[in-house]
């Protein structure tokens, strides 16, 4: 075999998985359409286009940086691909007081604001594709959902309900520092010393916001709504 | 007629001992700066895996926290150890299989320290909160084209020892390196274009990732470890390939099989619905060249396994042969979508799989190599047999700990994680022990690593004891091969 067609065969092998694979899904997916929304099996007309707000872009680097992705996913799998849905408060929530079950799995619309979607390395903490529903409605029901995950993050092992977690602390997000004046709106309710508090940092703030974007549970439009709930469609 | 083969196996002699004086810095550089990352990789493993169990673990300190440092730990284990090694393999016997000798040292090691400030640099980077979040790229954006462009100088003399001198037919092991110094820098490329420079879309970001992790086990460091394996075979026992036909069809099954795997990672998630099918298609299929090419390199050595204990190299090669085909059967039996993926997907598994690949493969492997290697580059034998062994011992038990408690805790794990009637905090808690007791397997690598780099930096001192007799000006001595002791 000459070195030309070695070299011809090496690239042959490699070249057409890596087009079929890599680089035409990559520009398919570069441009995908949005879907519109019909007035008659959705009730909405325009595009599907879940919104968040928050400090996306900024949280995600602060996410991606503290390496979140290692223990937490962030996708939600049709059943055909694991048990994901079945879970109370995972796929969005069961019972929400407005909307009902709002549980759905993930769709490629829902990483709107992010340049690299953090699906998840391990579980060895819950997923978060939901997670600022979650701590709005369940875990800080009532009260403030952001000192929920500062606390949170301070030292998960604080609340009592999660003595077990394996979670590090996150203490270098926040700053201890001496009480001028009114204490800080932000201050973490945990003792920092006499005339001292715990402030979240600016990495903090933006993590949390980009937490509490996290809410993957909008309604999908009927072309990608696999709910065994789905209205059915008229004959 | 006798007289004339024996002075041309003379000259053989003289020529390959030439090489390797002429390959002694550079290899032996990448091969000590690979083995303090490694080691340092370890320590980093270690602390990592003890955050696992033990959270408040130097839990004060914001750059070790477990999120820096398990992406730190496989960066360098990566960057750091696995592609230093490699370099030092390609550049050994590219230059071996050409005949001919270093082309120029002086760039080569250059363009090395300047891959190791990068490493460096993308660590420290890591550690200081700048990491990009992508598994295996966690490097901050503008490491890679400097180890891009370190890494083109340090392998183009090999790239044109193969391109202008193939001498005769060109054997086993130059197919699979060449191969993989054609692949490297198009599969880093891509994925460091893909996902630093060109915006697409976040999931599809997300398979090109899980993509290029799958590409650099399988298309970089497979190719590179089985063409050390199959020439340390043939030089160390002395025996042909057993079967040419077979070798190509493990060369070429690898090249069409590989490049399609790695997208079984995405089950679920929202991309094209073929990609993770024939991603789990592509690792089932793996079983085929990497059977292929065990059972060759074993054929080769099983004839001389009685002689295993005096040869480092044979152990470790088998070792690594073992466990590439422990990989085989993972492969297989991890990636069933519907039945395993959902349990593997998520879990201990995919890092156990990892380390397979990593250390109780390739490293093993290289590990082997090196044995075989320092002696002749550096021109004395090494100093102790007994540390050696201990290498070998700790690093095989240690391996076999992590591997065996990754893969089945991970089966454990994933099944708890799909009983979704079970509590979360029950089924984060399944996994303590499995972390217990890879912090211990860990601690074992790093001790035996840690005499492996010191005993490497004891190799560089000098006086050449074999050398040390022959005159100045004069031609140094070849240095016969399994005749000294300690030399392999």
């Amino acid at each position: 075999m000459s070195l030309r067609t070695f070299i011809l065969g090496l690239s042959a092998s490699f070249g057409v998985a890596w087009l079929a694979i890599i680089v035409i899904p990559f520009f398919m997916m570069r441009d995908i359409a949005p879907i519109a929304l019909s007035l008659s099996k959705d009730g909405a007309a325009g595009v599907f286009f879940p919104k968040r707000t928050g400090r996306i872009a900024d949280g995600a680097s602060v996410y991606a940086a503290n390496g979140c992705y290692l223990c937490h996913s962030q996708v939600i799998r049709p059943t055909y691909a694991g048990h994901d849905l079945y879970r109370p408060d995972w796929g969005g929530l069961k019972n929400d007081a407005e909307r009902g079950d709002t549980r759905r799995e993930t769709n490629a619309y829902d990483f709107g604001g992010e340049t690299f979607a953090q699906l998840g390395v391990m579980r060895i903490g819950p997923d978060l594709s939901n997670l600022g529903r979650r701590v709005e409605a369940l875990h800080a029901a009532g009260k403030d959902p952001a000192a929920w995950l500062y606390a949170h993050l301070f030292n998960p092992r604080d609340n009592p309900q999660l003595w077990q977690s394996t979670c590090p602390p996150h203490r270098f997000l926040f700053d201890r520092r001496e009480i001028k004046g009114r204490p800080s709106a932000d201050a973490l309710r945990i003792d920092a010393g006499a005339d001292h508090e715990w402030v979240p940092t600016a990495d903090a703030k933006a993590l949390v916001s980009y937490l509490l974007s996290l809410k993957k549970d909008h309604k999908p439009p009927a072309a990608l709504d696999f709910s065994p709930h789905k209205p059915k469609e008229a004959p | 007629m006798s007289s004339t083969q024996s002075s041309s196996t003379d000259q053989d002699a003289l020529l390959q001992a030439a090489i390797d004086r002429s390959l002694r810095y550079p290899v032996m550089f990448f091969l000590t700066s690979g083995a303090a990352w490694l080691a340092l990789a370890l320590l980093l493993g270690v602390i990592a895996s003890a955050k696992v169990h033990n959270p408040e673990f130097l839990g004060n300190w914001a750059c070790l926290t477990y999120g820096r440092v398990f992406p730190a730990h496989i960066n360098a284990l990566v960057y750091g150890w696995g592609m230093q090694a490699a370099f030092a393999v390609i550049l050994w016997l590219m230059a071996r299989h050409s005949g001919r000798k270093c082309p120029d040292a002086v760039m080569i090691l250059t363009a090395g320290h300047v891959w190791n400030l990068g490493v460096a640099l993308g660590s420290a980077g890591i550690l200081a909160g700048n990491g990009t979040g992508m598994p295996w790229m966690e490097f901050p954006s503008y490491i890679w084209p400097v180890l891009l462009g370190s890494y083109c100088v340090i392998v183009m003399g090999s790239f044109n020892q193969f391109r202008i001198h193939p001498q005769g037919r060109v054997a086993i092991p130059q197919w699979y390196i060449f191969a993989a110094l054609i692949w490297f820098p198009w599969i880093f490329s891509t994925a460091n274009l893909l996902l630093h420079c060109l915006p697409g879309h976040p999931v599809m970001a997300a398979g090109i990732n899980a993509w290029y992790k799958s590409a650099l086990v399988f298309l970089v460091f497979t190719p590179v470890a089985l063409g050390a394996a199959y020439d340390l075979a043939a030089q160390v026992t002395g025996r042909p390939v057993s079967s040419d036909a077979l070798a190509k069809l493990g060369f070429w099954s690898l090249a069409v099989i590989a490049p399609w795997a790695g997208m079984q990672k995405l089950a679920g998630a929202p991309v094209p619905y073929f990609l993770p099918y024939v991603g789990a298609a592509a690792a089932a299929l793996l079983f085929i060249p990497i059977c292929a090419a065990a059972i060759n390199t074993v054929r080769m050595m099983w004839p001389c396994r009685k002689t295993f204990i005096a040869h480092p190299t044979l152990q470790f090669i088998t070792a690594g042969i073992t466990s590439l085909m422990v990989i085989a059967v993972t492969s297989v039996v991890l990636y069933l979508p519907d039945s395993t993926l959902p349990l593997t997907q998520f879990s201990w598994s995919g890092y156990g799989f990892d380390i397979l690949a990593l250390y109780g493969f390739f490293s093993l492997v290289m590990f082997g190599a090196t044995y075989f290697i320092v002696p002749r580059v550096a021109g004395r034998a090494w100093l102790s047999n007994k540390l050696v062994q201990v290498h070998f011992l700790f690093s095989v038990y240690g391996m076999i700990t992590i591997c065996w408690v990754a893969l089945f805790g991970g089966f454990q794990q994933g099944m708890s994680q799909e009983n979704w009637q079970l509590p979360w905090i029950g089924v984060s808690a399944v996994t303590n022990p499995y972390a217990v007791a890879i912090t211990f397997a860990w601690c074992l690598m790093l001790f035996s690593n840690v005499f492996f780099c010191l005993h490497l930096i004891l190799m560089w001192r000098s006086p050449d004891r074999l050398r040390a007799h022959h005159a100045p000006g004069e031609p140094a001595p070849a240095i016969p091969d399994h005749t000294a002791e300690h030399i392999y």
